[in-house]
């Protein structure tokens, strides 16, 4: 365990070496999340309310949409175990005692909890004072959102080992990268939240695991989850956290094994 | 003594995807590939008792790497058992690789962006090193191997050289029973090649520590090992040490004698005359048991000698003479 997080504690200060890159960043993201709210304000023109939903709670769910993938990347886990595998760098991890999947995760989520401190939460605060951003809708579920949030996270990160695994039967992550960016974008709720999704399709993207990453955190915080629903659903996103980190486990034994069986 | 380790008929034979040029190939391929089988180790066996060091040697492509690779558990052989600290490697890996060290002079294992002290300390917390012992392994070895002028320098920055001193300290930081090395002094100046032999030397003698080395220069072997395995066209060809592979192979002695007037060509029963330069008389002696002052015998008395020079045959000319026996006895 405390190789894990050695390798977060790396991760977070290798980013800390690049900080000159920082105010370029957060210029970037700013201009990114400036568009993103100002899109949202020309769709609702003067109507207050649209579908039930008010531009405010539409603002803070565009600002809290950036709090997982606005931090993590998935590029380096799709590439970098993709690559490790089909160039047989791996081989080196497999002289180590440690689970080189989980290795990529934990530095991976180093530099996000870096990108996240001086990057997201400057870039919110920043949006907010213009535009005003709601308070999370009560205690229990600002404290929820939390927990969705660090669930998020483990659920981005394992879809993204998935698909870096993947890359080594296919031998390609480019495609794998577009397609992770394209689902992220439309399944996890990140450019326009289900609400306005026609039905039965909202209902689908609700039950796929994508949804935690970006709809339900955002959706406990503006209070529209009941607090059993808040539970309920957390329960449900444990689930696929559960089955995905099954996958990767199953994944990777049969990707190394081949590896170790032919040679790299 | 103990065997650390044992390998028992191993083979191991790669399977490569035969490829067909164009459109049409690519699709046959992919519908029923074919394979081109490379056989890259046939039938080895040895074993390695706790303590030696081991040269393990060879032309390219003889086996080398890949049977380093199977002893430590990133290959699993085709056929035959290999033993490693009692356990079978790729059964065992994690296991395994607590208690041996590893060197890919073509691999870093370094982490790149990374100083080269962090990279240090991402290991101790992957192994558990106990901390006293960390901080004492790391200054004695960092002292032997003068790694202090660029430990808080990234790695890319490094030179070869002061990569692969970094690279050794770093299997060598969690106290591993074995040391593998797959070609550690290759691209290395003399001063460091030295100095990576010497240390080796040192670590196997004053620590116990198994070491087996593949490499394409003698003079590590030479330095670090006196036992030499060698293989060639996947198999073994000899197993034992290297003043038993130079009197196997009688490898001959040579001697110059300059006389100070010319006695005209002068052939010996002793010695084979090799060259003739008048003055300068060049002998080959290919038995054992010839004495140097049994050629001065035979030369006799009345003959003035000015100066005599008689070499022991170096390490390269055995191997050599060893392969090219081997290649006109058997022909490949
Ligand atoms: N992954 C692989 N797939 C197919 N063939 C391979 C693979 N790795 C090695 N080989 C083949 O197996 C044989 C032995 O390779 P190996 O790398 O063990 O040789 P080596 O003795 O280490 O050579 P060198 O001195 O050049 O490092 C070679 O013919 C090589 O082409
Ligand atoms: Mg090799």
């Amino acid at each position: 365990m405390s190789a894990y997080l050695a390798f977060a504690q790396s991760g977070f200060l290798t980013q800390l070496a690049y900080r000159n890159e920082v105010w370029a960043n957060l210029f970037g993201k700013l201009v990114q999340v400036f568009a993103r709210v100002a899109i949202w304000t020309a769709i609702y023109g003067g109507a207050g309310v649209i579908g039930g939903v008010s531009l405010e709670e539409m603002v803070t769910y565009a600002l809290l949409g950036g709090a997982v993938t606005g931090a993590a990347r998935y590029e380096t886990v799709v590439g970098g175990i993709g690559h490790a595998l089909r160039t047989g760098d791996v081989a080196v991890w497999l002289l180590k005692p440690v689970h080189f999947p989980l290795y990529v995760i934990a530095s991976e989520v180093g530099r996000a909890l870096y990108r996240f401190t001086f990057l997201v939460v400057p870039t919110v605060i920043f949006v907010a004072l213009f535009y005003g951003m709601l308070p999370p809708a009560s205690f229990f579920h600002g404290a929820m959102f939390v927990a969705y949030w660090v669930l998020a996270l483990a659920i981005f990160f394992l879809i993204a080992a998935l698909f870096g695994l993947v890359a080594f039967w296919l031998l390609t992550s480019f495609s794998l990268e577009w397609l992770m960016q394209a689902l992220l974008n439309l399944l996890a709720g990140q450019l326009i939240p289900f609400w306005f999704f026609p039905e039965p399709l909202g209902a689908i993207a609700r039950q796929l695991p994508f949804a935690w990453i970006v709809y339900y955190p955002s959706a406990v915080w503006l209070g529209r989850l009941s607090p059993e629903e808040c539970l309920a659903q957390f329960g449900i996103g444990l689930g696929w956290a559960a089955a995905l980190a099954f996958g990767v486990w199953l994944l990777w034994r049969r990707a190394s094994g081949r590896v170790v069986v032919q040679g790299g | 003594m103990v065997e650390v380790i044992e390998v028992r008929s191993v083979s191991k034979t790669y399977q490569q995807p035969k490829r067909f040029p164009g459109v049409l190939g690519a699709l046959k391929s992919l519908v029923t590939p074919e394979y081109t089988e490379v056989k890259a180790v046939a039938d080895v066996s040895f074993g390695i008792r706790k303590g030696e060091a081991v040269g393990y040697l060879g032309p390219n492509g003889a086996g080398k790497s890949t049977m380093i690779k199977m002893m430590t558990g990133i290959l699993v052989p085709t056929s035959g058992s290999v033993s490693v600290l009692g356990c079978t490697p790729h059964e065992r890996r994690m296991e395994i690789a607590r208690r041996i060290g590893v060197v890919f002079g073509q691999r870093s294992q370094l982490w790149w962006d990374l100083p080269v002290a962090d990279s240090f300390e991402l290991h101790r917390r992957i192994y558990d090193i106990p901390a006293a012992r960390y901080a004492d392994n790391l200054r004695r070895f960092a002292e032997l191997l003068e790694l202090e002028p660029f430990l808080d320098r990234a790695v890319r920055q490094l030179s070869l050289g002061q990569r692969m001193r970094a690279e050794i300290v770093m299997a060598l930081l969690h106290d591993p029973q074995i040391l593998f090395l797959d070609e550690p002094t290759i691209g290395l100046d003399v001063v460091a090649k030295d100095a990576v032999r010497r240390f080796l030397a040192e670590v196997n003698r004053e620590r116990g520590i198994t070491i087996i080395l593949t490499t394409h220069d003698l003079q590590d072997i030479e330095t670090i090992c006196p036992r030499l395995i060698m293989v060639d066209h996947a198999r073994l060809v000899f197993d034992g040490e290297l003043g038993r592979l130079r009197s196997a192979l009688g490898s001959a002695r040579r001697l110059t004698l300059e006389f100070t007037t010319d006695p005209g060509p002068l052939p010996l029963t002793t010695a084979v005359l090799t060259a003739d330069d008048g003055l300068l008389k060049h002998y080959r002696i290919e038995r054992d048991d010839v004495s140097l002052v049994d050629v001065l015998t035979e030369v006799g008395p009345g003959r003035e000698i000015k100066d005599i020079a008689l070499e022991e045959p170096n390490i390269e000319e055995v191997i050599r003479t060893f392969y090219q026996r081997r290649n006109t006895a058997v022909p490949a």
